[in-house]
């Protein structure tokens, strides 16, 4: 079985402004990882919805709630019902597109998110559902050449890098928690490794690791 | 992790340690968090559901952006202090709790998903009416909150709670039965009648329906809940009496799971289909959604 709720504070919690964890906490939630991964500010964002997401994004927030997990907010921050506002002030163009077809990720709460940055030419694209109570899977991740397909389930650990490279975080975390799954992802730049892990990391125990692996990615 | 309710419920047998001794053991386990870092987190979920059941019913109440929902908690108060209830005040108490979170939810107020935003009046319905009516503590309701979490977990993982994957049942169903659940607990019942009540409380709402009017978390969301704190009051209850479920509590979770699956797309958050496709229904959606509105976005 998947176990997608591995918190007593996913069920209560999180505090968050309303209305839906799913199409909001959800969202801001995607939005975030969106973030993570693109570690910078980006020039033109494109979000595509599917099924559930698609129907009822305006009613639910989910447009404003997306936005403001890829500028960083909190799904309590205040400022999350006026993120596009404060997005398109920085210059950041924002497209919403309602997709008719079926989920390609096979869930009915799926955004796929395009963050890039004009100036200087970085891309990414990030496929995620809202499964519930504001808890996500991530299932799909494209940037620097890779095509990521994680199962879902975070949190999930993404760390460029050779084989040999790998070592110190594998040691790393053999100390901190159980890895269910390592892939291997191919690029023109190299390897890129993914880890699922099976719990979730304190952030000190990601920035001791990201110590000796500064591009390493933690969802 | 505790995957079913039979396994909490024989660890709890076992040890004979309360289930939110058990479920914070267990927080403890996953997270590497302290105790007190783990119970002060609880805390402050609790400090929010206390400020939300308090707005939604104060002065005018609360009411959303279109205007569909709120100010209703404040009419059940005053009912509640006018009139002789039909239900008598302690339904009516928790009813106006639930209403209250839930119609601050609406209004884009800040709230403690329990386990959805949608289904966040149910617990705090239920939690601070008990707390009236058994003189809890403080620290009692931190541990209600650990139980009923616990049970959700079970929940979560083997059913879900998304209205978009399992309709309202999910949801309210959900909340219903993590209030029931851990209201016996607290009441002084055993494990064992945790889970009846658990199992009785999703058996009286399974197949419910997710169907928001314009895709709003408003019609008949909030209501939901106040049928999802009556049933948890009402299941506990029975639990308490002695009644059984008689179908096992893990057994009833699975059904959800499959009734879930089974129900059309147009019953699941989609805003298509039950109370959101009735003409008054879709009136109210093309009010909202014209496009008047759609050019001012």
């Amino acid at each position: 079985m998947t176990v997608n709720y591995k918190s007593v504070f996913d069920i209560i919690g999180p505090i968050m402004i309303g209305p839906s964890s799913s199409h909001t906490a959800g969202a801001c939630a995607i939005g975030r990882a969106a973030n993570s991964i693109f570690q910078e500010t980006p020039t033109d964002i494109v979000v595509h919805y599917y099924e559930s997401f698609a129907q009822t994004h305006k009613g639910h927030g989910t447009d404003y709630a997306i936005i403001s997990g890829i500028l960083g907010f909190e799904p309590d921050d205040s400022r999350v019902p006026y993120a596009i506002g404060l997005a398109r002030d920085q210059g950041i163009n924002i497209t919403f597109i309602e997709e008719p077809e079926d989920s390609p990720i096979n869930h009915p709460n799926t955004a796929i998110i395009e963050l890039s940055n004009s100036k200087d030419g970085k891309e990414v694209t990030i496929a995620g559902c809202s499964i519930g109570g504001g808890t996500i899977e991530i299932r799909g991740i494209k940037m620097n050449g890779f095509d990521i397909k994680p199962k879902g389930p975070l949190p999930i650990l993404l760390v460029p890098g050779s084989e040999v490279d790998q070592q110190n975080v594998t040691d790393q975390l053999s100390a901190l928690t159980k890895v269910n799954e390592k892939k291997q992802y191919q690029s023109a730049k190299g390897d890129l490794f993914e880890y699922d892990l099976d719990r979730r990391l304190k952030p000190e125990e990601v920035k001791e690791l990201a110590k000796n692996n500064t591009n390493l990615v933690y969802l | 992790m505790y995957m079913s309710v039979a396994e909490l419920v024989d660890a709890a047998k076992k040890t004979k340690k309360p289930i939110y001794e058990l479920v914070i053991e267990q927080e403890m386990d996953t997270s590497h968090n302290t105790r007190e870092e783990i119970w002060d987190a609880m805390g402050r979920n609790l400090d929010i559901m206390a400020a939300s059941v308090k707005k939604g019913a104060e002065g005018e109440g609360v009411f959303s952006k279109t205007g569909l929902t709120g100010g209703e908690a404040v009419k059940i108060k005053n009912y509640r202090s006018d009139k002789k209830t039909l239900s008598g005040d302690l339904m009516m108490q928790a009813v106006q709790n639930a209403v209250a979170t839930n119609e601050v939810n609406s209004s884009m107020g800040v709230i403690c998903a329990t386990p959805t935003a949608g289904s966040s009046g149910t617990l705090p319905g239920m939690l601070f009416t008990l707390k009236d009516r058994l003189d809890l503590t403080r620290d009692q309701m931190i541990q209600f909150l650990f139980t009923a979490g616990g049970f959700g977990m079970v929940l979560a993982n083997n059913a879900g709670i998304a209205g978009a994957t399992g309709g309202c049942q999910a949801e309210v169903g959900s909340a219903s039965a993590m209030g029931a659940a851990a209201a016996v607990e607290i009441a002084g019942g055993t494990p064992e009648q945790s889970a009846e009540a658990l199992a009785m409380a999703i058996s009286n709402l399974l197949g419910l329906v997710c169907d928001p009017v314009a895709g709003l978390v408003e019609l008949p969301c909030v209501k939901r809940n106040a049928i999802g704190v009556g049933n948890a009051l009402i299941a506990a209850d029975m639990a308490l009496a002695g009644c059984t479920n008689k179908i096992p509590a893990d057994e009833v979770v699975a059904a959800m799971d499959k009734v879930g699956k089974g129900l059309p797309s147009t019953l699941r958050e989609t805003g298509l289909g039950g109370l959101a496709a009735t003409p008054t229904g879709v009136r109210m959606k093309e009010k909202i959604f014209g496009k008047s509105v759609e050019a001012k976005a």
